[in-house]
């Protein structure tokens, strides 16, 4: 195996787990950078300029207002589809997942949407500047009822997830620290919130469509008494508890387990945290160490991420599952369907809910269990369908572009191996364990690719090729990342 | 470019017509309006994927009386995917264009379905996004052939006459709606390239108005253009999310964001709901724009009488002048100040 060869397995692999995969030409054009560079260009650089929001909104005028989560969800599809900058959208996606609001009580798309953006715009930025964007969006002020949240009578459901679920983890609080979390963050509410709040309850459209929400604060309902918070004595509001709850080691430990579980390896779910060690306590050190270093910045914590020989090591490749969005966003990438906006997308969304992950809704507020729990039955039908399917479209330009660069070189003739490694090359540098490949090469000799003359029978050929990409969508390497 | 400084305003609110529901009285997703015999309106409703059985076409009128719905998300006759452009010929039929089956439907004035023609395809006489519709007095169909980047003109009945736009310098780019004015010239809302296209009727560009930006006079993807008989020019500034006019000549006369008070359909609902009213009546509903970054889609989206999509502007016999917004699922209306 020449250097070169490695150096492009593992920007392949950087790009499944920093953002929706990449086949061959894009792999070779990021490979010429190299991949410390290609690293500080996923973090640093936010290329959108594919992304055509003025013919989103005037073909498809629900998501130009994000309705509901139907075209919320369609419109995150389309930006995952056609960004240069695939970090953005998976950091989106990424706390989309930690810090989970869903449409089944915001019942508004807008809001939804504008979180999503601010996830975009500030995931990488520095985690008490996004906690403190998080506690003013008003699509968590609905969905964790902080709009209930008054002073003299606290509702803690927003202060209690920011703890648990946001920042340090269950047994690192007590149960006073949450009601005195919930005090200084009383008044952290919206615009109009009984109208609005009314609005949301009944899911009404009435009278001209649903409205959009802003933040706002309300000084006569905000508890200005003295709060004592994890040890730490004042007349904190929202700003002081965010910054005391950086501080805390335990916020280190926790989001460096979620960026871990995320781009690393899969962990098991978050409420097993408090009783399971991570599986590499040193990888979880380091980013640690990254996130007190860097003054709690999330971009800098995944520079090193990405860096480090836990991440690079062959040991964690191919072992996360994707995501529904994640397989499909790998899929559609490849495929090339999509310069321009297309109701193909929402459809394709559809398929992403049926695999389990319905964006912009999340079963709960701790987001989609990852890993294993991502395959069941139903699931894992629609997954290899769906993969088996696109992959295998002739009529997609993508695939009939890969199919043209295997073809091309091989003169007359292409062995049922070379045929497997090519196919495996184009679609992303795909490495498999000996038994599948040795079940994709009987594959290809069966279905005659080998006696075929890819010259003078080329139509043919194609076919074949198709089949066998086809047939690389259901296999685990590619279901995987 | 001259600005002319009117010192009253050109025109004046006069109300709101609309109400945001799936199906029957009232819009989901509106984009266009056709005014038909004796000031009965149509405004076809785009909806959206997958709720496709809110797509209809609504007949009511000025007063928002309704007359019932018609029309319906599919491919045979009477229904449609993509509606987007409408138009009335002499005789009170309706025609709605499709983009997504690239096609024109014909309905009677009273919403039956009577036939559809276009050929999908990018020659001449085929439609590639067929998109805003208009009739000149001869009652031949103009139609922005949005994706072949042209106007092509048909009779009514769907057999080819010409085309033009899309050769030559300053070509169209993804035009929208369209108007045939009193004195025949065509205008075109040319969407892509930010401006409002006039053409003669043998398609020569007679000239262009505005190009993109902010400012009086300038557009971001202009949607919908209509002329009255004094030669103003009317434009709704979908990017800006503003109606704009134009004298005969390209001079900036005046630019509105909305002024949509509660419509009749709307305080009926009112009357019914209290748990929604009661709030509504203490709410904000006009808050400060300049919180919003200067982004037009935003203030939209926060303040509820501005325009937001505004994606047609059609005039009636009166003066009227009717604005279809998408994105709030109703109609304003307003009428020139005398």
């Amino acid at each position: 195996m020449t250097n070169n060869n490695s150096d492009i397995k593992l920007i392949a692999h950087l790009l499944r787990r920093a953002g929706f995969g990449a086949t061959k030409d894009e792999l070779d054009k990021y490979n010429s950078i190299g991949y410390e560079n290609v690293v500080d260009a996923l973090i640093d650089n936010n290329n959108s300029q594919r992304i055509n929001d003025a013919l989103v909104r005037r073909y498809f005028p629900d998501q130009s207002v994000t309705h509901d989560q139907v075209g919320g969800g369609a419109y995150f599809l389309y930006r995952l589809l056609l960004t240069d900058s695939p970090l953005r959208e998976k950091i989106a996606l990424f706390w989309h997942n930690v810090f989970a609001t869903g449409y089944s009580k915001v019942t508004n798309g807008k809001p939804l949407s504008d979180q999503l953006r601010m996830f975009r715009d500030h995931g990488l930025s520095k985690l008490d500047k996004l906690l403190l964007k998080l506690s003013k969006d008003p699509a968590m002020i609905i969905w964790l009822d902080n709009i209930d949240n008054h002073n003299g009578a606290i509702n803690e459901n927003y202060g209690r997830e920011l703890l648990e679920l946001f920042s340090m983890g269950v047994g690192n609080y007590s149960e006073e620290d949450i009601k005195e979390c919930a005090r200084a963050f009383t008044g952290w509410s919206i615009a109009n919130s009984d109208y609005i709040k009314e609005l949301a309850v009944r899911n009404s459209i009435m009278p001209y469509g649903k409205l959009a929400w802003r933040y706002e604060y309300k000084e006569n309902d905000h508890d200005n008494g003295e709060k004592t918070f994890l040890g730490h004595k004042g007349n904190f509001n929202g700003e002081e508890i965010i910054k005391i709850i950086c501080e805390q080691p335990a916020t280190a430990r926790f989001i460096s387990r979620h960026l871990y579980h995320f781009f690393v390896a899969d962990e098991p779910p978050v409420p097993a945290w408090p009783y399971k060690e991570p599986q590499d306590s040193e990888a979880i050190d380091i980013l640690e160490k990254a996130y007190f270093d860097s003054g709690y910045d999330i971009g800098e914590m995944i520079r090193v991420l990405f860096n480090s020989e836990f991440f690079k090591s062959e040991r964690c490749h191919y072992k996360k599952i994707k995501s529904p969005a994640e397989l499909a966003g790998n899929i559609l990438r490849t495929t090339n369907e999509f310069t321009e906006p297309s109701i193909k997308i929402t459809e394709y969304n559809s398929q992403i809910g049926f695999m389990g992950q319905t964006l912009l809704n999340p079963p709960s507020v701790e987001g989609w269990h990852q890993g294993t729990e991502w395959i069941e039955t139903g699931s894992l039908t629609e997954r290899v369908n769906f993969a088996s399917q696109q992959l295998g479209d002739i009529s997609k330009p993508g695939i009939k572009k890969i199919i043209e660069n295997i073809i091309k070189n091989e003169g007359n003739s292409i062995s049922a191996q070379i045929c497997v490694d090519k196919c495996l090359e184009q679609l992303g540098a795909i490495e498999t364990s000996q038994h599948t490949y040795k079940i994709l090469v009987e594959f290809a000799q069966n279905n005659g690719i080998s006696d075929i003359n890819l010259v003078n029978d080329k139509e043919n050929a194609t076919k074949k090729i198709s089949e066998l990409m086809s047939v690389i969508g259901s296999v685990p390497e590619f279901q995987q990342s | 470019m001259t600005t002319i400084k009117t010192k009253k305003s050109f025109l004046n609110y006069s109300h709101t017509i609309g109400i945001c529901v799936m199906d029957g009285r009232g819009f989901m997703f509106p984009v266009d309006t056709a005014i038909g015999k004796n000031g009965r309106l149509h405004t076809v409703s785009r909806a959206y994927t997958p709720a496709v059985f809110q797509l209809r076409i609504t007949m009511y009128d000025i007063n928002s009386n309704f007359y019932g719905v018609y029309g319906g998300y599919g491919e045979n006759l009477g229904e449609f995917r993509w509606p987007t452009g409408m138009a009335s010929d002499k005789y009170g039929n309706i025609y709605v264009s499709d983009e997504l089956n690239h096609r024109i439907n014909i309905f009677s004035e009273e919403g039956k379905p009577i036939k559809y023609w276009g050929e999908t395809g990018i020659n001449e006489g085929e439609l590639n996004g067929p998109s805003g519709i208009a009739f000149d007095s001869d009652d031949n169909i103009f139609v922005a052939d949005h994706l072949n980047n042209r106007i092509q003109k048909f009779t009514k009945d769907g057999d080819f006459i010409s085309s033009f736009g899309d050769k030559g310098q300053d070509t169209l780019n993804m035009p929208w709606g369209l108007f045939i004015s009193a004195d025949e010239f065509i205008y075109v809302a040319d969407w892509g390239n930010d401006r409002i296209a006039k053409y003669d009727t043998n398609g020569k560009l007679i000239r262009c108005f505005g190009n993109r930006g902010s400012q009086n006079g300038q557009f971001k993807n202009p949607s919908g253009v209509a002329v009255d008989n004094d030669g103003y020019i009317y434009i709704t500034d979908w990017g800006n999310e503003r109606l704009q006019i134009l004298d005969k000549n390209g001079n900036f006369i005046e630019t509105y964001r909305g002024e949509s008070t509660l419509s009749k359909w709307g305080e009926e609902y009112m009357d019914g709901n209290y748990e929604e009213a009661e709030p509504r009546s203490r709410s904000n509903l006009e808050p400060d724009p300049t919180q919003f970054g200067g982004n037009p889609h935003e203030e939209s989206a926060h303040i509820e009488k501005y325009f937001w999509g505004p994606t047609s502007v059609k005039l009636d016999d009166s003066g009227r002048v009717y604005i279809t917004e998408s994105n709030r699922h109703r109609v304003q209306v307003y009428e020139r100040s005398k």
